[in-house]
């Protein structure tokens, strides 16, 4: 055992009587959720950006069993900066490839919603990401979360010291929450998915930016807090045609991937993903804990549709930090 | 250009005399904090400011601080921009002074000593290359300083110089500006205020690099202020932004350099994309196309 081991060891075992007390306190309304029996994940393969994709995506709402007829669809990508070299974002292909699939399923409305983590120049940002001639030539709305009205909500979940968070007001005028983040490692959190980009719902008006105070209070609980707090009806779709390995999410490398990911349950389209990245999903501490109440973790749990995670697996690498997410379980 | 910006300003003005991010949204303070001086710089007609102003000044809480708006009640770092607005107005003197003392009060938090703990006996290298120990002003209560909040509040506090207590003035200034400093990125410029995580670069913005360099314009011939304005330069011309190249044009014209190019660049953005219809970016547009690069004077 080396000094670090010991040191970690040591904490654990000092730690152990107060941490086995604070488990006997749920940290969330156990009357507020149900965790499903079962959840579905589809996974799709889609090789690259120039393929007919808005097909894949009806075929993944369409195999998930989602309800999109006569809603108003709000589309939350993964635009929390730009580099024109990298892969940082969802790419606006895919982005609008949704709004066609999303309006042939007949939803009534399809907006794009986005409170970038970064900048606060969305025009910037729009124009070099190339999303803003797809909200041009499709002619959707698109809402800066971050400086949207804003509504106080209460958390019925206590993972970091907030109890209540200010969420836009546009969240409470739509039926249905895609959740459209980029197949990504992360440096903070080991990856960012679906669960992670609602990082962006959160105004960054109120809260800062680099979306700073939810840093400061604990970014995995941030993460669980969050998610517990949207109470519509949410959808995932994952791009991971190319995705991000290393340092992400901003100066990772780019990794192709050719895989989408599809899902009503955030936490088992996660916990797929991260499959997929060969990265264990029970060790990333946010999902962990995120699998308690809100979805499920458990391989047992999803039924994957579609692909299988073992043909279109990919060995994503991580930082040094999260070595011990590359330890499969 | 500006008659058309100015109208549509106008026209997104909410009946409340504030402005919203874009037309429709509820006011907050800082969208009418700068439409308040892009009237004023514009010379459009007095009872549109006198409402802007107005509203203003109604919301100013009892410590002197400013809400982000009328839902989220709490003290933001919208108060320097309110200050900022005000403190042109001299009726509104003393609101302003009461802003300026609650913003020296106001400070960001350094990581706790558990986390640098933690760092040291795991011997964790430090994702950040930053000094923590260097205290500017956060976007929210108690959180880390940035260089957008901290820019904001050098620039009020300058302004207000000759009527705050000299040793808090001083000590906090002189820390933020060192705090400044400390953020550039390598070659200059700014970005929200790291310049490297694990080793890796991380790459400036045209509108916080203006924006440092307005809040450090009493050192116009320091190396730093030099290069970010060369970096400046060369990025907001490049960038496809109302936001970007306004403020770019209020820094150099602060500066004494000719602004021509961003002015012209300026007009261009706003023919292609009426700025997205986004009344901040209205109206720093106004500002810089008009004489309004003087309120951010310190």
């Amino acid at each position: 055992m080396n000094r670090r081991d010991f040191l970690k060891a040591s904490a654990a075992a000092s730690l152990a009587p107060w941490l086995s007390a604070c488990e006997q306190t749920p940290r969330w309304q156990r009357d507020a959720y149900t965790r499903p029996k079962r959840s579905q994940v589809a996974i799709l393969a889609a090789e690259n950006y120039r393929q007919p994709l808005r097909d894949v995506i009806q075929r993944g709402i369409e195999l998930c069993r989602l309800e999109t007829r006569g809603k108003r669809v709000l589309l939350k990508p993964n635009l929390v900066e730009f580099d024109p070299n990298g892969v940082i974002n969802t790419h606006p292909a895919l982005i609008e490839a949704a709004v066609d699939a999303f309006k042939s399923l007949g939803a009534r409305e399809v907006v794009i919603a986005e409170g970038p983590g970064h900048r606060r120049d969305n025009e910037y940002l729009l124009t070099a990401s190339g999303l803003y001639d797809v909200i041009k030539e499709h002619r959707v709305r698109y809402v800066d979360l971050n400086n949207d009205d804003v509504r106080l909500t209460t958390l019925k979940s206590g993972f970091t010291h907030f109890r209540q968070l200010y969420l836009p007001e546009t969240l409470y005028q739509a039926d249905l929450l895609v959740s459209m983040p980029k197949l990504k490692t992360h440096h903070w959190a080991g990856v960012t998915l679906s669960l992670k980009n609602m990082f962006g719902v959160i105004p960054g008006s109120v809260y800062g930016w680099p979306k700073n105070a939810l840093h400061w209070a604990g970014i995995d609980g941030s993460i669980v807090d969050i998610n517990s707090s949207l109470r519509l009806p949410r959808f995932a779709i994952v791009d991971g045609i190319v995705g991000m390995e290393g340092n992400g999410p901003l100066q990772g490398q780019a990794k192709n991937s050719g895989v989408l990911l599809f899902g009503t349950d955030l936490v088992a389209v996660d916990s797929t993903a991260a499959r997929l990245m060969k990265i264990e999903p029970r060790k990333v501490k946010y999902l962990e804990m995120a699998g308690e109440f809100l979805g499920n973790l458990a391989y047992e749990r999803i039924d994957q549709i579609g692909e299988t995670i073992d043909r279109l697996q990919q060995d994503f690498r991580v930082i040094d930090t999260f070595a011990d997410l590359k330890k499969l379980v | 250009m500006q008659e058309q910006a100015l109208s549509l300003l106008l026209s997104n003005q909410n009946g409340d005399g504030g402005w919203g991010a874009v037309g429709g949204k509820h006011s907050n303070t800082e969208v009418t904090a700068l439409g308040a001086l892009a009237l004023r710089s514009a010379g459009a007609d007095t009872a549109a400011i006198d409402k802007a102003q107005s509203w203003l000044s109604q919301r100013q809480q009892a410590d002197g601080s400013w809400p982000l708006n009328d839902s989220a009640k709490g003290a933001s770092w919208a108060t320097a921009l309110a200050l900022i607005a005000l403190s042109e107005v001299p009726a509104q003197s003393e609101r302003a002074l009461k802003a300026g003392n609650w913003l020296l009060q106001q400070a960001g938090g350094k990581p706790g000593l558990l986390a640098n703990l933690i760092l040291f006996v795991t011997r964790q290298k430090r994702a950040v290359r930053l000094n923590q120990d260097l205290i500017g002003w956060p976007w929210t209560a108690g959180n880390f300083s940035w260089v957008e909040p901290t820019s904001y509040c050098m620039i009020a506090l300058k302004k207000l110089k000759q009527k705050l207590p000299a040793e808090p003035f001083q000590e906090r200034i002189g820390q933020a500006e060192l705090m400044i400093y400390d953020r550039m990125c390598v070659g200059g410029g700014w970005n929200y205020g790291n310049s490297e995580v694990y080793d890796e670069k991380l790459w400036p913005y045209p509108d916080t690099t203006a924006l440092a360099l307005i809040a450090t314009q009493d050192w116009p011939q320091r190396n730093e202020n030099q290069i970010s304005l060369r970096t400046l330069h060369d990025l907001a011309l490049k960038t496809d932004s109302g936001l970007a190249i306004a403020w770019a044009s209020i820094c150099f014209d602060l500066y004494g350099q000719d602004n021509t190019a961003f002015k012209d660049a300026l007009a261009q953005r706003f023919a292609k994309s009426q700025f997205l219809g986004e009344n901040k970016a209205l109206a720093l547009a106004l500002l810089a196309l008009g004489n309004g690069a003087r309120y951010f004077r310190v």
